[in-house]
């Protein structure tokens, strides 16, 4: 099971948790179960280019069909913040 | 708990709004720490507890780098921008302001880890606008950027330096502002 850690502002979508964790081989498998559970997180993807994924700790900026999960990977979800 | 959009007071203690106003002062000043981006802007993050539909805040994180100039989210910000903020003779690559993504990750691990909430960001206006002499609401620009955020937009007024003010609006929609305490 990867673990993916769900940004702050987002957690309203998945009753509050912090962590989720799913059964995925693949990053587009693994956001593919999580949306599918947690349908209001799919407005992380509403700007592509702002969504930073970090596997372990380690930004990927690879195509997710492309990036194997192993259990207990750990998946952070990072859409920045801005301000004027 | 309550849903953000719901509270109805933020309680912000002496020492955390000395802190932010610190901040605000350190960066006018043009003393910056190692690391940090040389810009005379202020932007950080909020985090606190929740109580009983309000909201302490505990920790004061100052953001310290502008990722404003890296792709691809300057094209980002750069297209919010025609379209959203004010004319100025600053010039646009230097105004907005957006997180480091690694930043952000270690500041909501930091959170995580004293098992505090993410409630809001803070940044301070400096120029006294003809429709808005004080600077202690939204821009168009702040309203645009903070949509759908789920976070408490805090506007610093720092047009009179030495009388530093404070408001706070949820994801910088002026109609919904919420009242703010300074506890002292």
């Amino acid at each position: 099971m990867a673990i993916i850690i769900i940004p702050f502002p987002f957690r309203k979508h998945t009753d509050k948790l912090r962590e989720i964790q799913v059964d995925a081989d693949s990053l587009a498998d693994c956001m593919k179960t999580l949306i599918k559970k947690y349908p209001g997180i799919s407005s992380i993807q509403d700007h592509p280019d702002l969504l930073s994924i970090f596997i372990n700790g380690k930004l990927t900026k690879a195509e997710w069909n492309t990036v194997s999960l192993t259990n207990e990977d750990e998946v952070s979800l990072i859409i920045p913040i801005a301000g004027g | 708990m309550t849903q953000l959009s719901q509270i109805n007071q933020i309680v912000l203690p002496q020492s955390k709004w000395d802190e932010i106003v610190s901040h605000c002062r350190r960066k006018l000043a043009g003393e910056f720490l190692a690391g940090e981006s040389k810009i005379r802007r202020a932007y950080g993050i909020l985090a606190g507890t929740q109580v009983n539909g309000g909201i302490t805040i505990n920790r004061v994180l100052p953001v310290k780098k502008n990722a404003r100039s890296v792709e691809p989210l300057k094209s980002y910000m750069d297209t919010v921008m025609k379209k959203y903020a004010k004319p100025s003779k600053t010039p646009m690559g230097q105004r907005g302001w957006i997180t480091d993504p690694l930043e952000l990750k270690e500041c909501y691990e930091a959170c995580d880890k004293e098992d505090l909430q993410v409630f809001g960001t803070y940044h301070m206006h400096l120029i006294p606008w003809e429709d808005d002499p004080l600077r202690d609401t939204p821009t168009v620009l702040d309203t645009v950027l903070a949509e759908n955020s789920n976070l408490f937009t805090f506007i610093i007024a720092m047009v009179d330096e030495s009388k530093p003010s404070i408001r706070v609006f949820f994801e910088g929609k002026l109609a919904e502002e919420v009242p703010l305490i300074i506890d002292h």
